[in-house]
């Protein structure tokens, strides 16, 4: 049986949902990766940026790629870099290298960013990810920032990715 | 390995260098202070200082972090723990509703006055609106950082 | 022990049996020795509970103790023992504030405890005020009766509830006042005694008892345990307003310092002592009413952290070493989720049902809300009429907090953290979502990050809890603020239509309004307040694609906004001031004239207006408060820019005037930010916003000062304080905006119309 009983007004509007006989709902899919507390396998290429940046070839930037697409985990709060995929916070970053700033459809720029004359390659985009700010006051990214020279091109090296 | 310091004291960690200073410092550190608001640097209910700076924690890798000092709200009191001016005029203000932006609103208050000991409206405006309180505590942030910094007197209690 | 005759106190004088004396008799009194020897006062409400059990209960045992609200300890700190949640409003402070006051309590030595959330404490006269009003000051003879009932009915009800701006009015008024000058007088029984004197000639002040010919003084604890062999008053006098000390005070709230230090301990920070915690991130389908038909987790099984992914049916989760890790690897699973049977898909697709509806209900059809007078006849008669409709969107509450559960689930019992209105139905909640029984379930509830009505729901809770129980984990579960504002409950959507009848002196002689939302307050729909001869108000209901909330002042949010306006329209129309014509259909509500006039005065409504500014005002009555505001808008940049803000409210009697002003600016806050930027758009059956950046909030920059007066009209608190500050916000602006543009706002929000 299942009866309701509405406390009369206001916020007190609640359905009470009172001798439930329903059975529990049934996990369909269980993956168990890991035990918590278990040790992490190790990954399998243990390169580092430095490694990367260093290397020279195909393999060379493949790993920075790999790395950056990595790095690029802190920005996928505000940024997806997938085709087709919605703007978020932040605009889509697919294809980004080559593009003009404040250039992807449906996305809401800053006065800032989108009167900049900015076109995104490896030189702009690092010293906007320096400091956002610094390079285009007012731009609407306020954080995200990455201090580091060699993540920055590696997170520059998987968004041109993107686009190849 | 991350390193940083603190609110003072050297730390070093495993941590996901992608990994937000946010979820580090709560999670893997114990200092609930700094709240999740959004996630993506819209709310500030994250706010802490880098280096000084007021800066959005849940977006902020640690690596980021590496080498520099990072100061919490468990780290703006004084040196024997004592309430700052800021944390006091919250009080007599009565500012809080809910409380869970106001760590974040008094990071942001407390970087403002270190650098503009007597800030006007504008200057208050600009300084705070990156942190939003749903409650709407609004003006009376604003009147409690006039408080502090001497601009305006302390409101009695009645009782 | 207690003599259960309604008029046992023989003393009673009939001058003294005012309203105030009579709003205590509620049950009876209990009172045990707590181990240490403190002293613990309880206010049973059945006949026969026990004394003895009511110690051991709130030790958490015992069965029979109910509404148990003050504790001394040798140390002679007071606890008041508050049932309503901490989301905010200052609902702990306050409450422990009443008690105190007829403690005669040093409030520098009051502290603050959350009842337990076992079933023994529920708040009756918050569910018996909301359910069965005219019991509320009922009859000697009956009292006792209704007072048991609504206990049966609570209980069954889970009505452990924090809502309906109701917890002074209701559990303060009836309960907590109570439970102090019960306490107080049995403290000066055990001196009396123990000193040899008349109890009539002790004193009692800052939780000290003192005799002033004997000399003899001491401390509340040093009698906490002899006071407990006392007898027991079920219904002590009342403080009369000259005797408060605390009561229409502005003390500083308990809660407060904890918030200012990072210490508050919110649903979010649960840290359970010996618990080392796994992190949930969930997600739910994008459109109601659909499940998860298949999930890709191929790239998230490989990504740091990750403990398990997993397919409930109705969510996906992943559990791993940080939420943050969850998350990142929740965002990398592909999902394809059940297609919807809504016929809803976009937005406009809703608002074509509402108006269907509304076609439907023509000019007499739907069901009847309220009627007086022939309006048909009216209109025939009028010499103007007016005809407009209005359309209101779709809001989430959003509070800052992101709706989280932690939970433990162990040899068959469960022990939940979480933020929460209603921490009996979220009991109920898991029991029937996980199978786990009722009493093997333990909910803790800290303080709320803000609520506004967004934590009347349990399933973040039940999912959490199935989430523990399948993993085995202790996992604290999170919602990631996307999923907080495309997966929750909405205040709802809705179209109204009004049409208005003038005589030829602009007099509105005809109100007829029909609208397709109809949940609660039953006031709210009304234009209860003012004189108009003929009116007619009608429900022609329509569906909803999106599930239903109560949303801060719930259908005054949207009804508010609608009438005022409408009523602004007609005052316009009618070439009159929209506060004097206001006013003059205010002839018979003193109340609310008298707050009208107020505000009026305060934001000096009628001085002269510079260029391209212009003021709007309105007024609401809900939850038994009647607020009018006044809005300042600025137009000169071409988009309003508000300049000023005042509000007048009558509450019956202020408790605490600073918290509730703290109320009433926030309720303006929120209820303004709604009004600019507050929408939530359907596309495919899914919300499209979800976050700050597209569901915008006000910021500091945009609110300018608040001014707000109170009136006390009488001397005891009759309406709320937490949702009054908000129905008449909207509208206030956009008449202001009407005042200096000529541009009638019919639909919302507004900063979009000025993009």
């Amino acid at each position: 049986m299942r009866h309701t009983l509405v406390l009369a007004t206001g916020l007190l509007t609640i359905l009470l949902t009172a001798c439930g006989s329903s059975e529990p709902p049934e996990v369909v899919e269980k993956i168990v990766v890991r035990e918590p507390g278990a040790p992490v396998p190790a990954p399998a290429a243990n390169a580092t940026l430095a490694d990367a940046a260093n290397a020279s070839g195909a393999a060379g930037s493949l790993d920075m790629v790999a790395l950056g697409e990595e790095a690029f985990q802190a920005c996928t709060g505000c940024h997806n870099a997938k085709a087709g995929a919605p703007n978020m916070a932040g605009p889509n970053l697919y294809g980004v290298v080559g593009r003009a700033a404040g250039a992807v459809d449906g996305y809401s720029y800053s006065d800032a960013l989108a009167g900049s004359g900015i076109t995104w390659d490896f030189a702009t985009l690092d010293r906007y990810l320096a400091n956002p700010s610094g390079y285009v006051p007012g731009t609407d990214m306020v954080a995200g920032a990455v201090r580091d020279g060699e993540r920055r091109a590696a997170i520059v090296a998987y968004l041109a990715s993107t686009s190849e | 390995m991350a390193k940083f310091i603190l609110n003072g004291q050297p730390v070093e960690l495993e941590a996901d260098p992608a990994m937000p200073v946010l979820w580090v410092v709560r999670e893997k550190l114990g200092l609930n202070g700094t709240k999740f608001g959004c996630g993506i640097a819209q709310c500030g209910a994250c706010t802490v200082h880098l280096d000084g700076q007021p800066v959005r924690s849940c977006s902020l890798p640690v690596s980021e972090a590496e080498g520099r000092t990072i100061t919490t709200i468990e780290g703006v009191n004084g040196p024997e723990g004592e309430l700052s001016a800021i944390q006091r005029a919250w009080i007599s203000e009565q500012v809080p509703q809910c409380g869970y932006c106001q760590s974040g609103q008094i990071m942001a208050a407390t970087a403002l006055l270190r650098d503009n000991p007597a800030p006007n409206d504008e200057d208050i405006d600009a300084a705070m609106s990156g942190n939003v309180c749903r409650c709407g505590t609004y003006t009376r942030i604003r009147r409690a950082i006039k408080v502090a910094s001497g601009q305006l007197e302390a409101t009695g209690e009645e009782v | 022990m207690n003599d259960m005759t309604p008029d046992a106190n023989e003393t009673d004088t009939k001058k003294e049996r005012s309203a105030l004396a009579k709003w205590s008799r509620r049950g009876f009194i209990g009172a045990g020795v707590l181990a240490g020897g403190g002293l613990l006062i309880g206010i049973g409400v059945r006949s026969g509970n026990p004394v003895g059990s009511l110690a051991p209960k709130v030790a958490g045992a015992g069965e029979q103790l109910v509404n148990s609200w003050v504790k001394i300890d040798p140390e002679n700190i007071v606890t008041a023992i508050v049932p309503h949640c901490e989301m905010g409003q200052g609902v702990h402070s306050v409450l422990a504030q009443m008690l105190a006051d007829e403690l005669d309590a040093d409030w520098s030595k009051v502290r603050v405890m959350q009842a337990p959330t076992d079933g023994s404490y529920i708040v009756t006269d918050t569910a018996r005020m909301f359910l069965a009003p005219f019991t509320m000051n009922a009859a000697d003879w009956i009292e006792p009766t209704w007072d048991g009932l609504f206990t049966q009915l609570g209980r069954a009800a889970d009505a452990l509830i924090t809502g309906g701006s109701s917890s002074i009015r209701s559990t303060g008024q009836y309960q907590m006042r109570v439970a102090g000058a019960a306490a107080r007088k049995m403290l000066v029984g055990a001196a009396a005694d123990a000193w040899g004197v008349p109890a009539s000639e002790i004193e009692t002040r800052d939780s000290t008892l003192m005799h002033k010919a004997s000399g003899e003084s001491a401390p509340y604890a040093e009698f906490a345990s002899a006071a407990a062999e006392q007898p027991l008053d079920q219904t002590p006098d009342f403080k009369t307003p000259d005797q408060y000390r605390l009561i229409g005070k502005s003390a500083a709230r308990t809660d407060i310092p904890s918030k200012v230090d990072g210490t508050a301990n919110f649903g979010l920070d649960a840290a359970p002592e010996g618990l080392d915690l796994s992190y949930a991130a969930t997600v739910r389908p994008p459109v109601p009413g659909t499940r998860v038909a298949s999930m890709n987790p191929a790239r998230a099984k490989t990504m740091p952290g990750v403990l398990q992914i997993l397919n409930m049916g109705d969510f996906v989760a992943v559990v791993a070493d940080s939420y943050w890790q969850a998350q990142q690897a929740l965002g990398a699973i592909d999902i394809e989720w059940t297609p919807s049977d809504s016929p809803i898909k976009t937005t406009q697709d809703q608002f074509a049902a509402f108006a269907k509806s509304l076609d439907e209900a023509g000019e007499t059809g739907g069901e009847e809300v309220a009627a007086k007078g022939n309006v048909a006849d009216a209109f025939e008669a009028a010499s103007t009429l007016i005809d407009a409709e209005y359309k209101a969107p779709y809001l989430a509450h959003a509070p800052m907090e992101p709706i989280n559960c932690t939970a433990l689930v162990k040899d068959g019992k469960c022990d939940v953290w979480t933020s929460t209105q209603v921490p009996l139905m979220v009991r109920s909640a898991i029991a029937e979502g996980t199978g786990i029984a009722k009493d093997d379930i333990t909910v803790h509830h800290p303080y709320l990050g803000g609520s506004f009505g967004r934590r009347l729901e349990a399933v973040f809770a039940t999912m959490a809890v199935r989430i523990a129980k399948e993993t085995g984990y202790p996992v604290k579960s999170v919602w990631s603020r996307e999923e907080d504002t495309q997966k929750a409950l909405y205040r709802p959507a809705d179209t109204s239509r009004f049409r208005a009848g003038l005589d030829g002196d602009g007099a509105l002689i005809a109100y007829d309004n029909v609208f397709t939302q109809r949940h609660d307050p039953a006031e709210a729909h009304v234009p209860g307040i003012y004189a108009i001869p003929n009116t007619s108000v009608r429900h022609a209901a329509a569906p909803l694609h999106l599930p239903f909330a109560a949303w801060r002042s719930v259908d005054h949010s949207q009804q508010g906004w609608f009438i005022e306006s409408f009523i602004d329209e007609v005052a316009h129309e009618a070439g009159a001031d929209p506060y004097e014509y206001r006013l003059a259909m205010l002839k018979d509500a003193p109340r609310q004239a008298a707050v009208l006039k107020k505000v009026a005065e305060m934001s000096k409504w009628s001085a002269p207006r510079a260029e391209g500014t212009a003021k709007g005002i309105a007024i609401v009555e809900s939850f038994g408060t009647i607020v009018a505001e006044v809005i300042e808008v600025d137009m000169t940049a071409g988009k309003p820019k508000m300049t000023g803000i005042w509000a007048a409210a009558d509450a019956g009697f202020v408790v605490n005037p600073d918290g509730f002003r703290n109320q009433i600016e926030g309720g303006i806050v929120y209820a303004l930010t709604a009004a600019m930027f507050g929408e939530l758009d359907l596309a495919d059956g899914a919300i499209k916003q979800s976050n700050f950046h597209d569901y915008k909030m006000l910021r500091m920059k945009d609110v300018p000062e608040i001014t707000v007066a109170i009136i006390n009209s009488g001397d005891v608190p009759t309406g709320g304080a937490g949702e009054p500050g908000v129905p008449p916000a909207a509208p206030a602006l956009t008449n202001a905006i009407f005042a200096a543009t000529g541009q009638r706002l019919r639909e919302l929000p507004i900063a979009k119309q000025f993009a």
